[in-house]
């Protein structure tokens, strides 16, 4: 016992009166736990070294990796303490023994240079088992308000706070769905292929445009013809002759419409009366 | 009266054998303000440029199945600009290795009395339509976000209503024929407004 007071550096030792055997599982826990928590303390430092150096080009997934990772360690240490083979520590007493106000070389190098001293300074903030007296003052405050509420309040609290939980819930996943489906219709409907093989059909041969060549008009070349040219035509010699003579105007235009009628008799006629309407804002007229 | 002696045949051959390489596409009237967004940002920096066009389809017809098609363009909101006549030929789909659509294309600024020579030749009018949208270029690419008004009343472009509640998305590039590498930077350029617009080769056949 002596020979462990002296060779421990930290002036610190853990005693068990049980059994050698019982020693022997605690050594070995002890071992387990320091190599999770050695384990741990890398993957955090090399953590905090990326968010140091690297967060100009830290990517989510990444960052995302090194939360899985501790979270993973994390879980690992719980399981060894939680081990049936770990004894309680709370068992184990650990009491401090020297303190001295001088420099420890061993101390400072087992605590990677953050305690150097083993000293009355120390000593309370690493040893203690208990929160501090204003955080324990607190937690009793909190225990004794939980305590004067009646059971039937509790659970009404309890119910109140579920069922805004589950409301909340409720509108991000609605907000989430809704913001989703938006999105997809956004993609899907920004073009539609029928309007575009439709407008590519108007552009290419005039398909759904007004088409103001009758069908079955022949070659050109016939006189009286039918066709857009041929009212085109009249309509610019109506134009020459509203200054002239009305009676010649009405003969043209008796004679237009005889001709769509014959070409087409559907459309054409109320056509060619708007179009003799409108024959002085025609664009290429003939002036 | 005799057909005018008019050429049938594309022109091909020469100094003008310009061939449009063509991808469509088309986006609805809510994502617009994102597209234009979108291609403001991957496009030369230009002051954003708009367009309001008339656009008349005249055929000649002769003693061929197919007619031939000339296309008259006017500037509606800048005065003085020329007119544009366009001939554009048969599209060619191509195979898998050829990322657009590719057909002959003629491009010539013409003046105002455009429709008088026209039909002094014999074309007629097939149909015509309003175009209003927006304009960009990348390089040698040209993007095109437009709408298209039918015409209600012939010749009237102040009567006009929206064909569809989309507008139309085109990237095309003028190039001497043979040039395919073109379509492989177009395709890159769809790749890069995907999902926004799917630019495709459309073969308009296969809408007749």
């Amino acid at each position: 016992m002596a020979g462990t007071l002296a060779s421990n550096h930290l002036g610190l030792t853990s005693w068990s009166l049980s059994l050698q055997r019982e020693e022997k599982q605690l050594e070995a826990s002890v071992d387990a736990l320091l190599s999770q928590v050695a384990d741990l303390k890398s993957s955090l430092g090399s953590f905090i070294c990326k968010l140091e150096n690297e967060y100009d080009r830290l990517t989510w997934p990444s960052v995302l990796d090194s939360f899985a990772l501790l979270s993973g360690q994390l879980n690992t240490l719980n399981k060894v303490l939680k081990h049936e083979k770990t004894p309680l520590l709370r068992n184990q007493v650990i009491i401090p023994l020297v303190l001295s106000p001088d420099r420890d070389e061993e101390l400072t190098r087992q605590t990677e240079g953050r305690v150097p001293v083993f000293s009355h300074e120390v000593v309370p903030d690493h040893l203690r088992t208990k929160p501090d007296p204003e955080v324990e003052e607190q937690e009793k405050q909190l225990t004794a308000d939980a305590a004067r509420i009646g059971t039937d309040a509790a659970q009404k609290q309890i119910q109140t706070l579920n069922k805004m939980c589950s409301n909340l819930l409720e509108k991000i996943s609605k907000e989430e769905r809704e913001s989703e489906s938006g999105g997809l219709r956004q993609n899907k409907q920004t073009f539609n292929p029928t309007d575009t093989n439709a407008l590519v059909a108007a552009v290419a041969f005039g398909k759904g445009l007004s088409n103001w060549r009758p069908p079955g008009s022949s070659g050109p070349g016939q006189p009286g013809q039918p066709g857009a040219g041929a009212l085109l035509r009249s309509s610019g010699i109506q134009q020459v002759q509203m200054t002239g003579t009305p009676s010649q105007q009405q003969s043209t235009l008796l004679s237009g419409v005889q001709m769509a009628q014959t070409g087409q008799p559907g459309k054409m006629p109320s056509g060619i009366k708007t179009n003799i309407k409108s024959a002085s804002m025609h664009p290429y007229q003939r002036k | 009266m005799e057909a005018p002696p008019v050429t049938m045949m594309p022109v091909t051959g020469g100094t003008i054998n310009m061939m449009e390489y063509l991808l469509q596409g088309s986006v609805l009237d809510h994502s617009l303000e994102s597209l234009i967004h979108r291609l403001r940002g991957l496009c030369d920096n230009m002051e954003p440029e708009t367009f309001l066009d008339h656009e008349m389809v005249f055929l000649l017809k002769g003693q061929q199945a197919s007619p031939f098609v000339l296309r008259a363009r006017r500037s509606m909101d800048k005065t003085g600009a020329p007119w544009h006549l366009r001939y554009l030929g048969q599209p060619e789909m191509g195979d898998k290795n050829r990322h657009t659509l590719v057909r002959n294309c003629v491009d010539i600024a013409t003046s105002e009395n455009l429709t008088d020579f026209l039909m002094e030749m014999g074309f007629r009018m097939d149909h015509e339509f309003v175009a209003k949208g927006h304009l960009f270029r990348k390089g040698i690419m040209k993007i095109v976000v437009y709408k298209i008004f039918r015409i209600l009343i012939p010749g009237n472009t102040d009567s006009t209503e929206a064909l569809s509640l989309s507008y139309l998305v085109e990237l095309s590039v003028v190039a001497p024929a043979g040039q395919d590498m073109v379509s492989d930077d177009m395709r890159n350029f769809a790749e890069q407004l995907k999902p926004l617009v799917h630019l495709e080769k459309i073969d308009p056949k296969r809408l007749m």
